[in-house]
């Protein structure tokens, strides 16, 4: 399953689902993550916040390939995708083990294939670097056994690029 | 001097953050000033405090190998902040993370130094620390420990009569000492980082954990998560099955 996460609005989810077979919208209106775990030891891959985010972990877990589509924030995912990211730990399983010589969670859904983030917006040398990495270390966080980054200038480049 | 600490951790009580940004303080000298930030309403105090403030120390946990979404937000705010009010101070951080390895902060604290050349503000460094939740655990298994001392002690005071009782006193300290070598890093580290902050100077990147060895650390990590979810029910309720 190809799913899209991106931040952008209503009109690029409904040309974009053309391209996937799901999609989630981060619009922000949702709320941030309280650092619970419930959706680990309490009611799992369920977060008690209920708003649109709840499950939406079942979405993210399900996908071979996750192509995130994200404005640069300091090098990094926008708030309102990274607030998507946090509520949706319930991917894994609050078990863990040892990944690339690493501690990390076992994974609730298996292994991914791609981890592709397509990055828009103004950005500096500095800050591709630390996206690069990060992706990297998310891409071993969330088993993908792939992970790539691109960066473009605008929304509707990195749309093309899907 | 005036240092302004920031508990961004969204839990209330008992947060790792919470720790950690009162064992900095403890090492800091001047005036220093501790405020929570767990929502956009928190923004307000903490940007008064930072009017007149030399250095910002930001205590904050690592959700997904980055800041979590509402530090996110706040760095936003921040930025602006900084830039209209021409304020140049240092910053610091003290970032946690569940997993044994410190180094697995290193994402975010490059993602702080960024936004520190973002808001012209000046980036001094951080401590990066592993298994942040069960060094909090055992500064509260060391209030219960000390907790139950003095209780045997008065006890033994009045069955006894006795003042000095020795046996009592060399456990809790051998307890009590086993839990300070489990935080000695920490300790080590937080107290460098303070004479840096006092001395307004750079402090540069370090990663700490607490010191077990990492499969002793992951076994633990296991018995703690399987017990918390058998009295959540969530061992009962498809605990690492598909939803
Ligand atoms: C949404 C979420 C994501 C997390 N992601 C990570 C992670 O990627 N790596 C890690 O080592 N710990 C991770 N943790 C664990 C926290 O960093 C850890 O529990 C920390 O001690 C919490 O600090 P606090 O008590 O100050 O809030 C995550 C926790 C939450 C709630």
């Amino acid at each position: 399953m190809k799913v899209i996460l991106h931040d952008l609005d209503w009109q690029y989810s409904q040309r974009l689902l053309t391209k996937c077979d799901a999609i989630v919208e981060a619009d922000g209106k949702y709320a941030p993550c309280k650092g619970c775990f419930g959706c680990w030891v309490k009611h799992p891959a369920e977060c008690f916040i209920k708003d649109k985010l709840q499950t939406a972990c079942r979405i993210l877990g399900r996908a071979d390939q996750l192509v995130i589509i994200t404005k640069n924030l300091y090098g990094t995912y926008s708030t309102k995708i990274k607030n998507v990211m946090d509520r949706t730990i319930g991917t894994s399983t609050p078990l863990c083990v040892y990944r690339q010589r690493e501690m990390h969670h076992t994974l609730r859904y298996g292994k991914h294939a791609l981890l592709k983030v397509l990055v828009y917006g103004d950005i500096t040398e500095r800050e591709k670097a630390t996206f690069i990495y990060m992706v990297k270390r998310n891409a071993v966080n969330d088993g993908y056994n792939k992970s790539e980054v691109l960066f473009f200038h605008s929304a509707a480049e990195a749309e093309r690029a899907v | 001097m005036k240092t302004v600490l920031v508990n961004c951790s969204p839990k209330k009580r008992f947060s790792a953050s919470a720790y950690l940004a009162a064992l900095q303080s403890f090492f800091l000298k001047g005036k220093k000033v501790t405020k929570n930030l767990r929502s956009k309403k928190d923004y307000t105090p903490v940007f008064e405090q930072l009017k007149d403030a030399d250095s910002l120390v930001l205590c904050l946990p690592l959700y997904a190998d980055g800041p979590p979404s509402h530090v996110s937000a706040f760095l936003e705010e921040a930025e602006l902040f900084f830039l209209k009010n021409n304020l140049h101070p240092n910053l610091y951080c003290i970032a946690n993370n569940g997993f044994i390895e410190g180094r697995q902060n290193e994402a975010l604290m490059q993602v702080m130094e960024n936004f520190c050349h973002r808001a012209g503000i000046n980036w001094c460094g951080g401590v990066g620390i592993g298994g942040g939740v069960m060094l909090n655990i055992t500064r509260i298994v060391f209030v219960i420990q000390t907790a139950i001392f003095f209780i045997q002690y008065i006890i033994g005071i009045i069955q006894t009569g006795l003042f000095l009782n020795t046996g009592l006193l060399y456990a809790f300290l051998q307890n009590a000492g086993l839990l300070l070598f489990f935080n000695s890093g920490v300790l080590f580290f937080l107290i460098r980082m303070g004479s840096a902050v006092n001395k307004c100077s750079v402090s540069g990147k370090h990663y700490t954990r607490i010191l077990l060895p990492s499969f002793i650390f992951i076994l633990i990590a296991n018995i703690f998560f399987t017990l918390l979810s058998l009295f959540q029910g969530g061992l009962f309720r498809g605990w690492l099955k598909k939803k």
